[in-house]
């Protein structure tokens, strides 16, 4: 059994979204610590407030107020101190465009929301127990959209 | 320079007359050379009689003086001895002739020299002789050996004359010989160069005669260019314009002045055209020329001219600079009245800019749209499993029932969403064609569709099919719509089969096609034995949201063959259908063949 929480970070804006990536994580029996932040302004403040856990996944939603999740992901990327962190896109779209995009960007994996509550459950715990020492290292454009 | 050119060159007619006029004086030389020697010819005839006839003279006067010597030695009467005396003084008139004929024949000379000896000689004897016989008046020994030397003086004097009339006449003939051979050639020499020259000047004249028939042809043709081009321009609005480079000279045709509403008579100055340009394009002209001055290439201006009327026209000058035949630089151009078709085009560009942005628009809502909608509608659909996992059990039988409705009908929408997500990606055609193996393609359709194959226990034939330039993802959607549609609509209880084939036509065959008959076409056919159509929907079914069936007996969206249709004409194909109800219906796909 491992010991050290996974310190997850869920930036999204909509709050029915922000229920079920809560209650999926307190359903998978893996032990997680989960913060959320409601939009991509609140994550970068988050991400800088001094003496913080950083986390070792950040979910980003892509379609936010004020800074989208795209944005964040720039900005995050030309951050040194953010280099460890494993990016997954966590959106509604499926586009060709956006997968590209942010895959260009740096992000690691991208998710499309499921419609249906057990396969979220199972696409979030198939996402933490990634081996992302091996995913970070070999960036792969065709497991980089990640489906059951 | 090709022969025919050296041919009607002015050049070669300049020639001619040079060698013409060359020949001429040929001839004339010619002529006087052989005149001059008929003429000497006959001086010499002249000289040689004159020469003999003073030497016969002159013997005939030596005989006289000796006869009349004889005559007064026999009769003693002095009166036979008045040709003596004369005889001395004719001699020495006829030496005087002969020195001065001789004058330009040492020979004759020396002849000459020797005879006037001999005649002197003989007047000695004879006076000797004479002056005998006066005084004994009896011929003595002395007096008779007088007589013979006289005598043999007398032969030697007559030998010496034939010598030099012998000399002369061989003289004579020889001169004749030359002259005869040096002439001898000149008439016929004469008569070739004539005949030449003769053939030369008729030539010539046959020549300038055609050139003088093609260049009244050429007037005839150019008169009539120049009535076309005249009228073209009226009826063109243009005018056209040369521009001398070495003189600085600008010419304008006659419409110029009619295409900036002038009426007058005057030609146009270049000064008086350009005060009629927009002073905002004054600037566009010298640019223009500038252009084509310094890169030698057509070159084209575009400019506003405001009317004598004031009104504002567009016009268009294209320029190219020519070479004459004299080698002058000239700047020939056009300038036309394009106002019709610059304020059609920019409506037109407004009209297509709108539609465009109207295009643009309806895409995008279209896909925003779907996409948004997918939202609220994924939440649900999570709330639902949620629900279903958790609370069923707390709803009465009919809020189960009722919240099942709910379920199917979330589902439903979530299809026709993204049915319609991807038939608005079929809309944007910014995907890239690539050379495709379509039986790729289609083997991709068949894995995809493989658990309905099975289900349905179906069986696909198909022909192979050719490598296309396509967009791939889009002609791969085409297929597993297609054959999902045979499939979805197969007979119950009869295992579907469809049939595959591939043809490359001729558009001529095909009734859809007579715009571009030498157009040639794969068409492709998907036969199936399901259900069929009366074929009066056969258009109707690849309308968008049209569907033949009620939904509760065969779910659909009535998307599927729209999006069929669309990627065939985003191919520039079409695809057509043909339904026997109960027997089965038949697809065909043209997509064009680019060789």
């Amino acid at each position: 059994m491992q010991t050290d929480p996974i310190y997850v970070l869920l930036a999204d804006d909509d709050v029915d979204d922000r229920l079920f990536f809560k209650e999926a994580f307190e359903e998978i029996k893996i032990k997680t610590e989960v913060q959320i932040v409601k939009d991509g302004m609140e994550l970068m403040n988050h991400l800088c407030k001094p003496g913080i856990n950083l986390p070792h996944i950040l979910f980003l939603d892509l379609n936010m107020p004020r800074k989208t999740g795209m944005e964040c992901l720039v900005e995050i990327k030309t951050m040194e101190q953010f280099k460890d962190i494993a990016i997954v896109i966590y959106s509604t779209s499926a586009s060709e465009q956006d997968i590209e995009q942010t895959f260009v960007n740096g992000a690691n994996v991208y998710i499309k929301k499921p419609n249906d509550f057990n396969t979220l459950k199972k696409i979030l715990s198939e996402v933490i127990t990634i081996n992302w020492q091996y995913h970070t290292s070999g960036l792969d454009r065709d497991n980089f959209l990640l489906s059951l | 320079m090709r022969l025919k050119d050296i041919f009607t060159s002015a050049i070669f007619l300049k020639s001619i007359f040079a060698l013409s006029l060359f020949i001429l004086v040929i001839i004339s030389a010619i002529s006087y050379k052989h005149n001059s020697s008929l003429t000497r010819a006959k001086e010499d005839l002249i000289h040689s009689y004159s020469v003999r006839n003073e030497l016969e003279l002159l013997h005939s006067y030596m005989k006289d003086a000796e006869t009349g010597q004889r005559g007064f030695i026999i009769s003693n009467d002095s009166s036979f001895l008045a040709p003596y005396l004369g005889a001395r003084k004719n001699v020495n008139r006829s030496f005087f002739i002969l020195k001065k004929l001789a004058v330009n024949n040492k020979k004759q000379q020396i002849n000459l020299d020797t005879l006037y000896d001999l005649v002197n000689l003989k007047f000695l004897y004879l006076a000797k002789t004479l002056n005998a016989v006066s005084e004994t008046k009896t011929i003595d020994s002395a007096t008779t050996l007088n007589l013979l030397q006289g005598k043999m003086v007398m032969d030697r004097i007559r030998g010496r004359i034939n010598t030099m009339i012998e000399i002369e006449k061989i003289d004579l003939k020889n001169k004749q010989e030359r002259m005869e051979s040096a002439i001898s050639f000149t008439p016929l020499f004469t008569f070739l160069l004539l005949i030449f020259s003769l053939f030369v000047f008729i030539a010539s004249y046959i020549k300038i005669n055609n050139n003088i028939m093609v260049l009244e042809d050429s007037n005839a043709q150019l008169m009539l260019s120049t009535a076309s081009i005249r009228h073209a321009e009226k009826i063109g609005n243009f005018s056209t314009w040369h521009w001398d480079l070495t003189t600085n000279e600008i010419t304008f045709s006659e419409n110029q002045k009619a295409l900036l509403g002038v009426e007058t008579n005057a030609p146009l100055k270049i000064a008086q055209f350009l005060s009629f340009v927009h002073p905002d394009d004054k600037h566009l002209i010298e640019e223009g020329t500038k252009k084509v001055l310094m890169h030698k290439l057509t070159s084209s201006s575009f400019f506003r001219i405001i009317r004598k009327d004031g009104k504002i026209r567009y016009f268009k000058s294209i320029g190219k600079i020519v070479t004459d035949q004299s080698g002058k630089k000239i700047l020939i151009g056009i300038n036309t009245d394009i106002t019709e078709q610059h304020l059609e085009s920019l409506s037109l560009e407004e009209r297509n800019k709108e539609l465009e942005q109207s295009n643009k628009e309806l895409a995008s809502f279209n896909y925003v749209a779907s996409h948004d909608l997918q939202e609220p509608l994924r939440i649900i659909q999570t709330y639902i499993s949620r629900i279903e996992e958790k609370e069923i059990d707390t709803l009465t039988s009919t809020g189960q029932d009722y919240f099942e409705r709910i379920k199917s009908s979330a589902n439903r929408m979530q299809i026709l969403i993204n049915d319609l997500l991807l038939f608005s990606r079929t809309n944007k055609f910014e995907k890239v064609v690539e050379a495709t193996s379509l039986n790729e393609l289609l083997e991709n359709a068949l894995i995809e569709l493989s658990p309905t194959i099975e289900d349905k226990n179906a069986t696909i034939e198909h022909d192979e099919l050719p490598e296309l330039k396509v967009v791939p993802f889009q002609m791969q959607q085409l297929f597993i719509n297609l054959l999902n549609n045979s499939l979805k609509y197969s007979k119950k209880g009869v295992a579907p089969v469809i049939k595959i084939k591939c043809e490359l036509v001729f558009a001529q065959d095909v009734p859809e096609l007579k715009a571009d008959p030498l157009k040639q076409f794969f068409k492709i056919t998907f036969t199936d034995n399901g259900l069929g159509f009366e074929q009066q929907y056969a258009d109707n079914i690849f309308v968008l949201f049209k569907r033949l069936h009620h939904k509760n007996e065969y779910p659909g969206t009535g998307i599927g063959l729209s999006i069929c249709k669309k990627i065939a004409e985003n191919h520039s194909g079409f695809i057509r259908a043909l339904g026997i109800p109960d027997e089965g219906a038949t697809f065909t796909l043209y997509l064009p063949y680019l060789s």
